[in-house]
Order: C-alpha cells, then structure tokens, then sequence
C-alpha cells in the first residue's frame, strides 16, 4: 500500500512538473512572438523584356550636337541652299524655286 | 586670269585696270575686310578662295556664317563703288592663302573719267556681278520665306 501511494504520489509530481514546464516554454514563446516582425522584403522582380506597358523615360534634353557640326550644318545647308537657287536661276521654273535639298535644316 | 569684271575689254585696256592695283597675299584664314570697314578697295581675285561670311549668334557665340565663296575671276569688295562705301559682309581667305589684286577706288574712278568706254564695260559688269548677287539671295529668301510659311500654317 505504502509503495501505490508513494507511485502515486511521484506520478502526480511528475505530471505537475511536466506541466510547469510546458507553461514555462509557451510563455517564453508568446513573449518572443511579441518582438516586432521585421518587414518583408519584396524580391526585386525579375527583369522583363517584353512588355506591353513602355517605361517613361526620364526627362533628359536631347543630346546636342557639337557646335562645329552644327556650323558645319549650317554651311552645307547655305551651299545647297545656294546651288538651289543657282539651278532656279539658270531655268527659272515653280518647281525649281521650290526644289528640295537634303538639308537637316529643312527636312 | 580672266576677271570677271575685265570682260570685253581690250587687253591694252584690262592691262591699264591691273596696273592701277596691288597684288596681295592673304594667308589662310586672315581676314580681307571686316563687316563695316571702310571700303576703299575692290578686289579681284587671282588665286585661292575668299569666304564671305556674316556674323550669327548660334548657342550663344557668335559665329562667322558663309553667305558667299568668292573664286579666281571672280570680284570681291563692289561695295568700294557703291555708297556707303562700308563692307557689308566679312572677307577671310579659307584653305590655302589666297592671291588678290587690290584696286584703289580713287583711281579706279580716275581711270573711268578719263577712258569713259573702258569705265562703262566696267560699270556694265559690275551690273552683272551685283545683279547676279541680288538674284541670288532673292531666291533664297523667298525659299526660306515659303518654308516659314509652310511651318506656321501646318
């Protein structure tokens, strides 16, 4: 009888210890899960290379062009112009005065 | 060298004109004249280019733009006939030197008083010369002029 009761007694014990430590570890857990969440972070979406939608592109001013090329620009487009006017003068027709020329200036 | 504005002339009389000048060398990009000087020498050209240019501010700076490129024959300078006597335009040798004959308006019109046949071949191509000019720029202006046109009413 003696022995039943002192088996009794350790397994009630035990059981009480068991439960102790199990309420020991699930408040160390809820106390560790109220630390702030970091926030996630989004993977960097893979580049596309087809897409419907076209990116704006940043406002940058169109490149220009050296000034000695647009100088020499210039004194083609006066040359062309020049010749032009020398052709309406050599037969002076309409179409003549109105001729094209392949300046950048005028196309 | 055949000038352009020696045509018709004898050679005794085109030989008289050149006597009247003063040959100079203008090297490569040295100026002639300047737009505004007095314009006391009309020019011939005997070798090289002359390159006419106005002054025009692109970005800014202000830039020598060709109008005109004179070539050997040709005449350079008409405004030392024409009041105001001022250049109207700049004159620079381009590419190589360039070789002129200088002729002095003083005895340029003391050799028309007193070969008036001579002075009026000289006066007739002149005419040409100027005319030629006018025609010219007439043209492109209005070729510029039309496409002003074209853009502002587009």
């Amino acid at each position: 009888m003696d022995m039943l009761l002192m088996g009794l007694c350790l397994g009630v014990a035990g059981v009480v210890f068991v439960a102790l430590a199990f309420g020991a570890a699930m408040r160390s857990e809820s106390w560790n899960s109220a630390v702030p969440e970091l926030p996630l972070v989004k993977a960097a979406a893979p580049a596309r290379f087809f897409s419907n939608r076209v990116p704006i592109a940043p406002a940058v001013p169109p490149l220009q062009v050296p000034i000695e090329v647009l100088l020499l620009q210039i004194e083609n487009h006066v040359r062309m112009e020049q010749a032009a006017a020398e052709s309406f003068l050599a037969s002076p027709t309409q179409t003549l005065l109105h001729s094209k020329t392949t300046s950048p200036f005028v196309n | 060298m055949t000038h352009e504005l020696l045509k018709d002339l004898s050679s005794a009389e085109a030989g008289q004109v050149l006597k009247l000048g003063t040959k100079l060398i203008i090297p490569n990009g040295v100026s002639l004249f300047r737009l505004g000087d007095p314009a006391d020498r009309l020019f011939l050209v005997e070798c090289g280019r002359i390159r006419l240019t106005l002054p025009m501010p692109v970005r800014g700076r202000e830039e020598d733009v060709l109008v005109e490129e004179r070539s050997p024959g040709q005449t350079v300078g008409w405004s030392a006939l024409i009041p105001p006597y001022r250049f109207t335009l700049a004159a620079t040798a381009s590419l190589h030197e360039a070789e002129v004959i200088a002729l002095p308006r003083e005895a340029l019109l003391q050799y028309f008083s007193a070969n008036p046949v001579a002075g009026y071949k000289i006066a007739l191509n002149l005419a040409v010369v100027i005319g030629h000019r006018l025609q010219l720029f007439q043209t492109m202006w209005l070729r510029e002029m039309q496409r002003t046109v074209e853009v502002h009413s587009a």
